[in-house]
C-alpha cells in the first residue's frame, strides 16, 4: 500500500520535473530566485501603488462647491493642516502615548521574557508562552471590548468600588484608558522581540557578575540590559510605531475625545469627506513615523531589525 | 544570596501582574457571556447560555463570521506560496539589489496600517473591485506578508544546504529535491507562518473597516459597529468565539511546531 503510494508520488514528481524541464531550460537557472520572488514583489506592489495614490490625492484640494478634487497640484491641504492647532494636539497625544507605552511595555516585558527564557521548569515556560500567545492572537476589537466591560460604568472595577461605597469613576473614554489598552495590546509583541535576545546571553556572564559581588540590579543594568540591546531596540521600535499609528484603541476606548493621527485620517475621509485632507495627514504620518524610527536607530543602532542579520546573505 | 531572592521577588511580582493584565479583558468577556441578565454588570445576575442561544438566531453575526473565515482563507492560501518562495530566494540565492528588495518587502511593516488601508482602498476603488470580498483577503495578505517571510526564513536558515546538494548528487532532479528535501525541511516555518497569517486576517480590523461596506462587513467590523450602540452580552458571546479560535490556534501551534521556537536566539 505505502510502496504503491510512494511510486505514485515519484511518478507525480517525474511529471512535474518533465513540465519544469520543458518550460524551464537549465540555462535559465539564474532566473530562479527572481521567479521565486515575483509573487511577493507583486503583492507588495499593490501597497506601493496605494502609497502613490495617497501621495497624489494629498496634493489635490477639495472644491467645496462640486465636491471634486482639483485637477492641479497644490500644497493647500498641508497648509490647512499647519493652520489648525487641533492637529498639533492630536500629534502630541499620539507621540506621548507612543513614548509611554514603549517604556512601560519594556519595563513589564523584560522580566517576563527573562523568567520565560531562564526558568528551569518547562511547565512554567509553557504557561508563560500560552499567556503570551493567546492575547497575541486575539484582535484589538475584542480586547478593547473586554476593557469596556472591566472599566465601564457598571463594569468590574466600578462595581468593586460600589461595594466599598466609592465611585463610580469615569474610567472609559479617557486618555489613560487608551494608554492602558495599548500597553496590554503591545506587551506580547515586546516580549516576543525580547525573548530571543535574552536567550542569546550566556548565563555564565550573569553568574560571573554575581560572583564578583554585583547586586542583582547592577547585574541587570550593567550586564543583562546592554547585552539584550538588540531585542530592546527591536521591541521599542515595533511598539513605538504601532502605538503611534494605532486606530482601534483610541477609537473604541477613547470615545471620540482622544483621537490619534489614524483617527484623524479616518475622519478626513469619512466624517468630512475630504480625501485630500485625509491623504495629506496620511503622508505626514508616514514621514513622522519614519523620522522617529530613523532617530531611534541613530541613537540605539538597528538591533535585530537590521538587514544584515542573515548569515548566508 | 539575599540579592538573588530580591530579584526573584521583583521579577515574579511583575510576571504575575503581566499574566493577570494580559488575561483580564479576555477572562472577563467569558464571564460576562454567561450572564442571565439583560446587561453586563458585576457580580453577574446568574448563569445561563441564553446569549449563546441568541447568537445562533442572529444571522448577521454568522454571515460576518463566514466572511471573516473566507477572508482569512484567501490570505493564507495566497501567502503560503508567495512567502515561502520569497524566503527561499532571499536566504538561498545570491540576488541583485538584495538590500533594496528586503527594504521593499518590509514595506507592509514600515507603512502604518491606516495608510496601507487607505492606499489599498484607493487602488481597489480605481480598479472597480471595492465592495467585493476577495480583495479584502488579498489586502490582509499584503499587510502581513513579512510575518510569513520571517517564519519561513528561520526554517530555511536552519536547513543545511548540503542536504539538498547530497540529493542532487544522488541524481535527484531539481523538482524532486524541492519537493522531497527542501519543502519538508522548511515545513515548520510554513506551518507557523500560515497559522499566524490566518489568525491575523481573521482578526483584521482597520483595513477591513476601510475596504468593506455594510453588505460585506467582516466579524471584527461587525463587533465594532455593535459596540458603538449598546454593550450587551450577545457581543460577549461572539467575542468568546474569537477566544476559542485563538486557544485552538495556540494548541495547534504547540502540537505542530512547539511554542519554544519563538525563544530561539537569531
Amino acid at each position: 500500500m505505502s510502496s504503491y503510494r510512494a511510486s505514485l508520488i515519484l511518478r507525480l514528481l517525474d511529471g512535474l520535473e518533465a513540465v519544469r524541464a520543458a518550460l524551464w531550460p537549465t540555462g535559465a537557472a539564474r532566473a530562479v530566485p527572481y521567479v521565486f520572488l515575483a509573487p511577493a514583489v507583486l503583492l507588495v506592489f499593490l501597497l506601493a501603488l496605494g502609497m502613490l495614490y495617497v501621495g497624489d490625492s494629498s496634493l489635490r484640494v477639495l472644491d467645496r462647491s462640486t465636491f471634486q478634487q482639483s485637477e492641479t497640484y497644490s500644497l493647500g491641504n498641508y497648509a490647512l493642516i499647519a493652520e489648525r492647532t487641533v492637529y498639533l494636539r492630536i500629534l502630541w497625544r499620539s507621540l506621548l502615548a507612543a513614548v509611554v507605552v514603549s517604556l512601560v511595555t519594556l519595563a513589564l516585558g523584560v522580566p517576563y521574557a527573562y523568567v520565560m527564557v531562564r526558568t528551569a521548569s518547562s511547565a512554567l515556560r509553557k504557561l508563560l508562552l500560552i499567556g503570551l500567545f493567546l492575547p497575541f492572537l486575539i484582535g484589538q476589537v475584542v480586547r478593547a471590548y473586554g476593557w469596556l466591560i472591566v472599566l465601564g460604568h457598571q463594569g468590574l472595577i466600578n462595581s468593586g468600588l460600589g461595594v466599598l461605597g466609592l465611585g463610580p469613576l469615569k474610567l472609559i473614554y479617557t486618555y489613560p484608558t487608551v494608554v492602558v489598552g495599548l500597553i496590554q495590546y503591545m506587551l506580547p509583541f515586546a516580549v516576543l522581540m525580547l525573548a530571543p535576545a535574552i536567550t542569546a546571553i550566556p548565563e555564565d556572564v550573569e553568574s560571573a557578575s554575581d560572583g564578583l559581588g554585583a547586586r542583582w540590579w547592577q547585574t541587570l543594568w550593567y550586564v543583562v540590559l546592554p547585552m539584550a540591546k538588540p531585542g530592546l531596540v527591536a521591541a521599542s521600535v515595533v511598539v513605538f510605531t504601532i502605538t503611534l499609528t494605532d486606530f482601534a484603541m483610541p477609537e473604541i476606548l477613547g470615545g471620540g475625545g482622544n483621537d490619534f493621527i489614524a483617527n484623524a485620517i479616518h475622519d478626513g475621509f469619512f466624517a468630512v469627506s475630504d480625501a485630500g485632507l485625509g491623504s495629506a495627514l496620511a503622508v505626514l504620518l508616514v514621514l513622522i513615523g519614519s523620522t522617529c524610527v530613523t532617530v531611534l536607530f541613530a541613537l540605539l543602532g538597528t538591533g535585530t531589525l537590521g538587514l544584515k542579520q542573515r548569515g548566508t546573505a | 544570596m539575599s540579592s538573588v531572592r530580591a530579584q526573584r521577588i521583583v521579577f515574579w511580582s511583575i510576571v504575575v501582574f503581566d499574566l493577570v493584565f494580559l488575561a483580564l479583558p479576555n477572562v472577563i468577556i467569558v464571564v460576562a457571556s454567561f450572564t442571565s441578565g439583560e446587561i453586563i454588570r458585576f457580580p453577574p445576575e446568574g448563569f445561563s447560555l441564553r446569549w449563546y442561544a441568541k447568537l445562533l438566531e442572529l444571522g448577521e453575526f454568522q454571515d460576518a463570521m463566514l466572511r471573516s473565515l473566507y477572508v482569512a482563507a484567501i490570505c493564507t492560501v495566497v501567502s503560503i506560496p508567495a512567502g515561502t518562495l520569497a524566503a527561499l530566494a532571499l536566504v538561498r540565492y545570491r540576488i541583485r539589489f538584495e538590500t533594496a528588495l528586503q527594504v521593499y518587502l518590509l514595506l507592509p511593516f514600515t507603512v502604518p496600517l491606516i495608510v496601507s488601508g487607505i492606499g489599498l482602498m484607493l487602488v481597489f476603488g480605481a480598479a472597480g473591485i471595492l465592495g467585493r470580498l476577495w480583495p479584502v483577503g488579498l489586502a490582509t495578505c499584503v499587510i502581513n506578508l513579512p510575518f510569513m517571510i520571517w517564519a519561513v526564513s528561520a526554517s530555511v536558515n536552519a536547513l543545511d544546504p548540503d542536504l539538498e546538494n547530497a540529493a542532487a548528487n544522488c541524481g535527484a532532479p531539481p523538482t524532486h529535491v524541492f519537493f522531497t528535501v527542501t519543502l519538508p525541511a522548511v515545513l515548520p516555518g510554513v506551518i507557523t507562518g500560515a497559522l499566524v497569517m490566518f489568525m491575523l486576517a481573521f482578526n483584521e480590523f482597520i483595513v477591513s473597516l476601510l475596504l468593506t461596506d455594510a453588505r460585506i462587513v467582516t466579524l471584527p467590523v461587525r463587533i465594532y459597529n455593535s459596540i458603538r450602540n449598546v454593550i450587551s452580552p450577545d457581543l460577549a458571546a461572539v467575542s468568546v468565539v474569537y477566544i476559542l479560535v485563538a486557544i485552538a490556534a495556540v494548541w495547534l501551534l504547540d502540537r505542530l511546531v512547539g511554542l519554544d521556537i519563538f525563544l530561539r536566539s537569531r
